[in-house]
C-alpha cells in the first residue's frame, strides 16, 4: 500500500512537466473536438493520433492519447446537453436529462452537474487504479500460458454472456475479430494465413483501419441519415452558477457512488462506459424517491447518474490494460495497440519493467481530468460555435480525415479500400445490433489469445486437460462458461425483462 | 425503404461467406496437432465455424424478424449521398492522388448541396487538401499519394 502511493508520487514527477501539461492540453482540445463531432469519436480519433506519436517517448505519448480519451468523454457531454446529439455513443444517456435542463434555461447547471459527475467518476477509477493495479499485476505475474488464455476467455465470454447484445451476433463479431488477427504470416509456424491470393495482405490487417472504418465511416453513414438540426439552447456559461452547482453535488453523494461503482465494474469487465452509462441511468431511474420529478425531465440525478458512470468505466478500462493486458473498452484497445508498437509489452510485467511508464500514466490521469475539467468549461462556447456549421460541410471533412488517417498506417492503397469496407460493415452492425467493440478487441488481442492457447498446448502435449490442471485456471475457465451459460439461464427464468435502449446502442 | 428483416439478412450472408472463406483458407494452413504443436490453420478454423455457425443462426432468426422500417427512403437517400461521392473520391485517389481528389470531393459534395455561395464552397474545397498538404507534408512529414496523373506530368 505505502509502496503504491511512493510509486504514484514518483509518477506525479514525472507527469508534472511543462512538456507533459501542455500535451494533456492538446490532448484534451483535440479530444472534446473529436467528442463534440458527430462521426468522429474517442476510438477513431485516438487511432488517427497514434501514427504521429512513433517517434515519441512512451510516456508522454500514452499522456497524450489519454488526454485525448478524457477530453472525448467530456466532449460527448457538450453535444449531448447543449443540442441533444450524442457526439459520443456514451454520452447518449445524457441526453436524457441533460438536454431538458439546458432547454429549460440552465446550461450551466446542466454542464456543470455533467463535468463535476463526470470528474467524480474518473478520480474514482483513477483511484482504484491507483489502489488495486500494481496488486492484480503481481498476482498477473505468477501466470503462464494456460491461465493467460483462461483470462483471455473469461474477458470475452462476458462480452457474450452480459454485453447486452444477442450473443450470437457478439459471437460472430468476436469471432470475425479473431480471424482477421490471424491473417498475414502466423508467428509460430511462419505460414501465410487467411491472405485468399491477396498479396498485400501478408502483413497482416491493422487494427487502426478496422477502427476508421467500424466507427468513423459507419458512425457517419449513421450520422447522415436524420437531418441534424442544431439548435442550441444558449452555450453562455454563468460561472457563479457553475460553481453553486459544483458545490452542491454531494448532495447526489450516494447516485454518485453508486454510479462510479457501476461504471467501475463494467470498466474492468469489458463492458464498456456505453454500457455502464445506461445501465447506471436506469439504476438511477428505478431508485428515485415517489412523488419527485419524473426522469427525463431535467432533473439533475439524470445527468449525475450516466455521466459518473460514464467516465469511472472509461477510466478504470485502463485497469485491465495495464496489469493483464485486457483492454476494457475499444478506446483501450486502441491505445493497448500503441503500446505495442512502441516497443511495450502490456500486461503484469510493464509494473516491474516500466515503473516510468505506469506511474506516469497512473499519476496523468489525476491531473488530465482536471486540466479537462477546466479546459472543457472554457472552451464550451467555441465548441458550441463549431457544431453549428452545417452537417454537409463536416460529413465529407470527417470523411477525407479518416481516409487519410487510413493511408498514412503504412502508405498503403489497399488500407483505404479495406478502411471503407469496414465502414460498409461498421453502419450494417450498428443497424443490426452487433457490437463493435469485441471486434476490435479481438484483433488487437487476438494473437496473443491465440499464442496462449498454443503454448499452452505444446506444454501439455496436446490435452485439452491444462485448462483444469490448477485450482486457478479452473476457476478462471470455469467464471468463464459461467459468464456464458448463467445469463441465458436468466433469461428463461424471467424471460423478457426490458432493459430499455442498450440494445441498439452498445459500443 | 429497407426493412430490418432485409438488414439482419444481408449481413447475416455476408459474416457466413466470411466464415465460410475462413474454414476453407484455414484447411489449407493444416488443422490439428502437427510437429511445431498446434498446427496454423487450427485455430482459424474453430474462429472460422463460429462465425460460420452463428451466422447460420442469425440469418435464421433475422428473416423471422417482424417487418418494421429500418432506413426510410428519405434517409437511405441522405446516405448514398455521402456513402456514392466517398466511393467514387477513393477510386480516384490512385490516379488522381489525395489531394485533388479531396478537392473534387469536397467540391461535388458540398457544391451539390446548393445552400452556399460558390465562392465559399471552393474556399472550403481549396482548404480541405491544403490543410491536409501543410499538416502532413510538412507538419510529419508524410507523403500523401500524389496520383499517377500527377507524376506522369513531374508533380
Amino acid at each position: 500500500m505505502e509502496s503504491n502511493i511512493e510509486s504514484l508520487m514518483h509518477g506525479f514527477g514525472i507527469a508534472i512537466t511543462m512538456q507533459h501539461i501542455l500535451l494533456m492540453m492538446i490532448g484534451v482540445l483535440l479530444g472534446i473536438l473529436v467528442g463534440v463531432l458527430p462521426g468522429l469519436g474517442a476510438p477513431n480519433g485516438v487511432s488517427l493520433l497514434l501514427p504521429l506519436t512513433f517517434g515519441m517517448q512512451p510516456v508522454s505519448a500514452i499522456i497524450l492519447l489519454s488526454s485525448m480519451y478524457w477530453g472525448a468523454l467530456f466532449g460527448g457531454s457538450v453535444t449531448s446537453i447543449l443540442f441533444n446529439i450524442p457526439g459520443e455513443p456514451s454520452s447518449v444517456a445524457t441526453t436524457f436529462d441533460g438536454y431538458p435542463m439546458a432547454r429549460d434555461g440552465r446550461p450551466s447547471t446542466a454542464l456543470a452537474t455533467a463535468f463535476g459527475s463526470a470528474a467524480f467518476g474518473a478520480l474514482v477509477g483513477v483511484v482504484l487504479i491507483t489502489l488495486v493495479a500494481s496488486w492484480v499485476a503481481q498476482f498477473a505475474l505468477r501466470f503462464g500460458p494456460p491461465e493467460y488464455f483462461a483470462v483471455y476467455f473469461l474477458a470475452f465470454a462476458s462480452f457474450v454472456g452480459m454485453g447486452g447484445t444477442p450473443p450470437i451476433k457478439t459471437l460472430v463479431a468476436l469471432s470475425i475479430g479473431f480471424a482477421i488477427a490471424a491473417i498475414g504470416i502466423d508467428t509460430v509456424s511462419g505460414s501465410v494465413r487467411l491472405t485468399f491470393g491477396v498479396p498485400e495482405l501478408v502483413k497482416g490487417v491493422d487494427f487502426v483501419v478496422a477502427v476508421m472504418g467500424l466507427f468513423g465511416i459507419g458512425e457517419l453513414l449513421l450520422a447522415v441519415e436524420e437531418e441534424m438540426h442544431a439548435k442550441a439552447v444558449s452555450s453562455k456559461i454563468d460561472w457563479r452558477e457553475v460553481l453553486r452547482t459544483i458545490a452542491g453535488l454531494p448532495r447526489y453523494g450516494w447516485t454518485l457512488l453508486r454510479s462510479a461503482a457501476i461504471g467501475c465494474w463494467m470498466g474492468i469487465t469489458p463492458g464498456g462506459p456505453t454500457a455502464a452509462s445506461f445501465m447506471s441511468y436506469g439504476i438511477a431511474k428505478r431508485f428515485a424517491k415517489k412523488g419527485s420529478r419524473p426522469f427525463g425531465t431535467g432533473v439533475p440525478e439524470g445527468i449525475v447518474a450516466p455521466e459518473a458512470a460514464d467516465h469511472s468505466a472509461g477510466t478504470s478500462a485502463l485497469l485491465p490494460m495495464l496489469s493483464l493486458g485486457i483492454p476494457g473498452s475499444a478506446t483501450a484497445a486502441v491505445m493497448m495497440g500503441g503500446l505495442m508498437i512502441w516497443g511495450l509489452n502490456p500486461g503484469p510485467m510493464l509494473f516491474v519493467d516500466q515503473r516510468d511508464f505506469v506511474w506516469g500514466l497512473i499519476a496523468s490521469m489525476y491531473v488530465s481530468n482536471i486540466v479537462a475539467v477546466v479546459l472543457v468549461l472554457l472552451t464550451v462556447p467555441v465548441f458550441a460555435a463549431l457544431m453549428r456549421i452545417p452537417f454537409f460541410i463536416i460529413a465529407p471533412l470527417i470523411f477525407i480525415i479518416c481516409t487519410v488517417g487510413a493511408y498514412s498506417v503504412s502508405n498503403s492503397y489497399l488500407d483505404v479500400v479495406l478502411m471503407f469496407g469496414f465502414g460498409i460493415i461498421g453502419y450494417l452492425f450498428k443497424k443490426a445490433a452487433y457490437p463493435l467493440a469485441p471486434l476490435v478487441l479481438a484483433i488487437v488481442i487476438g494473437d496473443k489469445a491465440e499464442d496462449a492457447f498454443r503454448q499452452a498446448m505444446l506444454m501439455s502435449k496436446g490435452s485439452l486437460g491444462i485448462f483444469f490442471s490448477s485450482p486457478l485456471v479452473t476457476c478462471l475457465i470455469l467464471g468463464g462458461f459461467a459468464f456464458l451459460v448463467v445469463p441465458q439461464l436468466m433469461k428463461l427464468v424471467r424471460p423478457r425483462r426490458a432493459r430499455p435502449g442498450l440494445e441498439a446502442t452498445e459500443v | 425503404m429497407i426493412s430490418q428483416r432485409l438488414i439482419e439478412v444481408t449481413t447475416a450472408a455476408l459474416t457466413g461467406l466470411f466464415g465460410v472463406a475462413v474454414v476453407v483458407s484455414s484447411i489449407d494452413n493444416g488443422i490439428g496437432w502437427g510437429e511445431k504443436g498446434v498446427d496454423a490453420g487450427t485455430f482459424p478454423l474453430i474462429v472460422g465455424s463460429a462465425i460460420a455457425l452463428g451466422s447460420l443462426y442469425n440469418l435464421v432468426r433475422g428473416a423471422l424478424v417482424a417487418h418494421e422500417v429500418a432506413v426510410t427512403w428519405v434517409a437511405l437517400r441522405r446516405v448514398a449521398g455521402l456513402f456514392l461521392p466517398a466511393a467514387v473520391f477513393i477510386a480516384l485517389i490512385p490516379a488522381l492522388g489525395m489531394y485533388a481528389s479531396s478537392f473534387g470531393y469536397v467540391l461535388a459534395t458540398v457544391g451539390w448541396q446548393r445552400k452556399l455561395p460558390p465562392w465559399k464552397t471552393l474556399a472550403i474545397a481549396v482548404a480541405a487538401p491544403l490543410f491536409l498538404y501543410v499538416v502532413f507534408e510538412k507538419l510529419f512529414v508524410v507523403s500523401l499519394p500524389h496520383g499517377a496523373l500527377f507524376e506522369m506530368m513531374g508533380f
